[in-house]
């Protein structure tokens, strides 16, 4: 058994990012492990992600970022909280500088991959700290 | 580990004269600057011409891109400018618009307006360098209504000015991506392509293959792509705008994305020249020899400016530059060593630049033209890429072309596939990326390089003022050259709106409301999120 | 039938239009809890009340930038939406890319609008089951309307299909050979014939023959005589025709309203059907359960041609009532 399975993932560009090349190859690398995978694609508000993971119901949202517009990624961060969702962690990938990373962290992202993270990493984080991970493995 | 080409060649550890049985020298090679100009274009090379060096600009407000500028100049850049749109322009929203409030000046110039124009060229010249303005298609006649406004006021004869402004709207499927329709992006871009060529601007438009291969696309594909996309394009300005191929040519602008793995690259520049001329020659009949010249600069790839241990990166931008040197070329931009932290650095952009110079005046690669010609290696790899490029050529002309590709969906499961087969290949070591997937050391152990802050808090600044700004035009100059642009985006397709986007440009219309009015005229939503009205009425 | 406190109060919330408990619902039908069936019972029991919609056809047909138009119409119309988008799983990894909200995107926002995609998980019986429950669910919320939208034409997705009280099948314009392959999906199941890219030059051809394939169809075999599915053209990415198509739905619906000894028909073989999924359910279950040691000795006897399936089956049955 894949060890994605059962787990419902976004993947999601956010703000005016348009740059979809990252996001499409994590949510195919995703699925082949068994994981479900909400890929929203370009030109998300943070609205629009948060009404998807209220509406989909999933476990992890993933950002693929490469647009610098980390504010918006704060932002998403923020609005999860308004609407009780912090239990959803939010996990980023991109071209994401050391500073902003701790920065991001300590705003409440719960994980940043740099480039050139392994696909084994991604998932082994995903697996072991999506909503539910206790009860997937009980 | 694999030792293929990009395209999946094995390389063999040895060539010789078996590998170029056949060889002709003047059919396949001939001397720099004749026909296929496989060798390049120019007898004399660098001699006679130095390649422009140059460096991308473009974060914070316009008066901030205005300094970077200078300093660039400063720093020995004076070959020419190049600044790239932040998302925001990229989308042809304006600042103030919801979704430009948070995002204005992050990663690019905010070019909302030909205010903002003004105010990054002062007391800079729009004539004696190259004039680079990039950032995905749609906006591409806004800028080019900039540089024509720009000039008109400062009494500058717009055929004194040279560069490139215009972008082709193949880049919206090779992850340079804005909200503009296809072929709304495809229509404007004739438009702007026309007005530079009968008003005989030195304008180039680049129609290029960087953004294919940064977002996976190999070699091969690249060469299929690159001429199936300058076929496509020259053969509607020639079909639907009456233009004939000789004036068409002086329009493409190829940037070539160069990576490390240093004999393709150069093989893959050097296929390229003799594949275009020869579609050019061939195909299009070309009656000078200009025109069957394709100009062409280089961008070291940015994708493989790896996060991990940046330093590495000088190293690889090195063997990158001297490639796309060695392999020929007008222009060479390269990516900086913290291009996978953030916008270039001073310290960044001193070494990246450094870097050209001491291949132009240190390494000797300069002196000679094409020095790797006759190396039984190199001239093998050329003929290799070249016939695996027109297996795909062949493969996209079958189904009527690049548009008719594009719509089938071809090219982009191709660019998917391969980009899923870059990754996969990565992943499983089957190549090996220094400080990544092989030598890693841990993050802590690795050297601080400093890196450029982000001031997020200037996209508001931004947002404000153009709010503030509106209301203080001559509001009915605006409405009068926006009326006269709105009837015009009712015409027919071939009608060509630069004259009418100029004006409104004149008139300081912002590139929300250029293209929100075009939209309309062509029956769709003013904004293309459809959360603001347009502020004009019409009869 | 009592209902359970912690039910109760889950009907409560569907009742008044709580996405988040319908959501969370609708996670615990497809993880497979069973604990979940009381409350399915009484939400059915409490039933009936919304009109579901089914929009199915081959990949690539542009189903879902339809849907988003028809979402768009319904709603200038004040109604509200909600959508089960339905992928296949990766028949390799069971997992899956859900990309039909991407396609409907400008109702992102929208409170009105709830879209929910649904994979298959590499069980598809058990997901016809779970799009069944899904419904259900979605049935005691205050709905105008519910699209189950599901991609491609083989059985498992005419299963999934056949609980809309409307379907509409969805085609691009096809060349020659196309045509007869489509002859196979001019079943009974489609209530209104789609075929979008209207602007494509064979477009109007393609309306011919499948209005020919359909009067003949009728003629062969002459089921509801009262309704003639209509053959629409749309263009989806234009937002052409989704009035139209919204129009016919609507037509359908109210055709059935005045036939209701046809409508009562379909009813009852959506009843048969929906019963035969779950207890297809209960015996996949049985069959696949990691502490069912006597089914697992059981197949062994099989598998050594002492006994045989058929024996299996009768047994297993016996074992459940």
């Amino acid at each position: 058994m894949l060890k994605g399975k059962g787990i419902k993932a976004i993947v999601s560009m956010i703000g005016l990012d348009g740059h979809t090349t990252g996001g499409e190859i994590v949510a195919r690398v995703l699925r082949d492990a068994g994981f479900e995978v909400i890929y929203l694609g370009a030109t998300q508000t943070p609205e629009m992600i948060l009404q998807a993971a209220i509406q989909e119901d999933v476990d992890v949202i993933g950002i693929s970022s490469h647009a610098s517009n980390y504010i918006q990624i704060e932002y998403l961060v923020e609005l999860l909280r308004k609407n009780e969702m912090s239990d959803v962690p939010v996990i980023c990938g991109g071209n994401i500088p050391k500073h902003v990373a701790k920065q991001l962290k300590g705003r409440g992202v719960a994980e940043v991959f740099p480039p050139g993270s392994s696909s084994a990493d991604i998932i082994g984080y995903i697996v072991a700290n999506a909503r539910g991970a206790q009860r997937r493995s009980a | 580990m694999k030792r293929e080409t990009d395209y999946g060649y094995a390389l063999k550890s040895v060539y010789g004269p078996e590998d170029v049985a056949g060889f002709d020298y003047s059919r396949d090679l001939n001397d720099p600057g004749g026909y296929p100009y496989t060798r390049g274009y120019y007898p004399e090379g660098y001699r006679s011409r130095m390649w422009t060096q140059r460096m991308t600009a473009g974060l914070g407000t316009s008066v901030d891109a205005n300094k970077v500028l200078k300093k660039y100049r400063d720093m020995g850049q004076v070959g020419g400018i190049c600044v790239i749109s932040d998302r925001v322009f990229s989308d042809c929203i304006d600042p103030d618009h919801p979704l430009g409030r948070r995002e204005a000046g992050v990663l690019g110039w905010p070019g909302c307006s030909l205010l903002e124009f003004e105010e990054m060229m002062e007391d800079i010249p729009l004539t004696g360098q190259s004039i680079t303005l990039l950032g995905s298609s749609a906006p591409s006649t806004l800028r080019l209504a900039y540089v024509v406004a720009l000039a008109q006021k400062r009494g500058i004869d717009p055929s004194k000015i040279h560069g490139s402004v215009m972008e082709s709207p193949f880049e919206n499927y090779f992850g340079q991506t804005d909200v503009s329709p296809f072929d709304l992006n495809l229509k404007l871009f004739l438009d702007a392509s026309e007005y530079v060529l009968r008003n005989k601007i030195r304008m180039r438009a680049s129609i290029i293959s960087q953004h294919f291969q940064e977002s996976g696309g190999n070699s091969a594909q690249a060469l299929a792509v690159n001429l199936s996309m300058v076929k496509e394009i020259c053969g509607r300005l020639i079909n639907e705008r009456g233009l004939d191929f000789d004036t068409t040519s002086l329009l493409p602008y190829e940037l070539v994305s160069v990576g490390t793995r240093f004999f393709e690259e150069i093989a893959k520049m050097r296929a390229l020249r003799r594949m275009y001329a020869r579609m050019a020659k061939e195909e299009f009949g070309a009656k000078t020899e200009k025109a069957c010249q394709l100009l062409m600069a280089v961008h070291t790839s940015g994708r493989t400016m790896t996060y991990q241990q940046p330093l590495n990166n000088i190293a690889r931008c090195a063997i990158q530059t001297l490639a796309g040197v060695i392999g020929g070329c007008s222009a060479l931009d390269n990516a900086t060593l913290d291009n996978a932290h953030s916008e270039p650095s001073a310290l960044a952009a001193r070494m990246s630049l450094n870097t050209q110079h001491i291949v132009a005046y240190e390494s000797g690669a300069a002196d000679v033209v094409d020095p790797l010609a006759g190396s039984y290696f190199v001239e093998a790899l050329t003929n290799k890429v070249e016939e695996e490029g027109y297996k795909i050529y062949n493969e996209i002309q079958a189904m009527g072309g690049m548009v008719a590709a594009l719509k089938k969906g071809f090219i982009q499961e191709m660019l998917s596939a391969e980009a899923a087969k870059k990754f996969r290949e990565i992943d499983g070591k089957e190549r090996l990326v220094v400080g990544v997937n092989h030598l890693v050391i841990p993050p802590e152990d690795d050297f601080e390089i400093p890196i450029q802050e982000v001031h997020s808090q200037d996209s508001e600044t931004i947002a404000n003022r153009m709010a503030e700004w509106k209301p203080t035009r001559d509001q009915k100059l605006l409405n009068a050259t926006i009326g006269q642009l709105y009837a015009d985006a009712r015409k027919d397709d071939r009608f060509n709106l630069m004259p009418s986007i100029i004006e409104a440009v004149k008139a300081y219309a912002t590139v929300g409301e250029v293209m929100g009015v075009i939209r309309k005229g062509r029956g769709l939503s003013y904004d293309p999120f459809e959360m603001i009205e347009c502020p004009f009425t019409f009869e | 039938m009592k209902i359970n406190g912690e039910d109760k109060g889950l009907i409560d919330a569907l009742g008044s239009g709580d996405i988040r408990t319908c959501a969370r619902i609708i996670s615990r039908i497809e993880r497979g809890d069973t604990e979940v069936v009381s409350l399915l019972q009484a939400l059915y029991r409490a039933g009936g009340r919304s009109r579901v919609v089914g929009v199915t056809g081959p990949p690539g047909a542009g189903k879902s930038s339809l849907v988003s138009q028809l979402v768009k119409v319904w709603r200038k119309r004040g109604l509200k939406v909600a959508i089960l988008a339905v992928d296949p799983s990766s028949p390799f990894s069971g997992g899956a890319v859900l990309g039909d909200r991407l396609r409907m995107a400008e109702h992102s926002c929208d409170d009105q609008v709830f879209i929910r995609s649904m994979a298959s998980r590499g069980q598809l019986g058990g997901l016809t089951k779970a799009v069944g429950d899904a419904l259900t669910v979605l049935d005691a919320m205050p709905w105008d309307i519910v699209v189950v939208e599901t991609v491609g034409v083989g059985q498992n997705e005419t299963d999934i299909i056949r609980h809309a009280d409307v379907v509409a099948l969805v085609q691009t314009p096809m060349g020659g050979d196309d045509i007869q392959a489509a002859k196979a999906g001019i079943n009974e199941i489609g209530d209104i014939y789609v075929v979008n890219k209207g602007d494509h030059p064979d477009a109007n051809r393609t309306c011919r023959q499948l209005r020919d394939m359909i009067s003949l169809g009728q003629h062969l075999n002459p089921g509801d005589c009262s309704w003639v599915p209509p053959v629409i053209k749309t263009q989806s990415l234009l937002g052409q025709g989704a009035d139209e198509l919204a129009d016919q739905i609507e037509n359908r619906f109210r055709n059935l309203r005045e036939n209701p000894e046809m409508a009562r028909r379909r009813a009852r073989e959506r009843v048969r059907h929906r019963t035969a999924e779950i207890v297809r359910d209960m015996l996949d279950r049985r069959l696949h359960s990691e502490d069912g040691q006597a089914v697992e000795a059981m197949i062994d006897s099989v598998l050594v041609r002492e006994r045989d399936p058929y024996a299996l089956a009768a047994g297993l049955i016996a074992a459940m009532t």
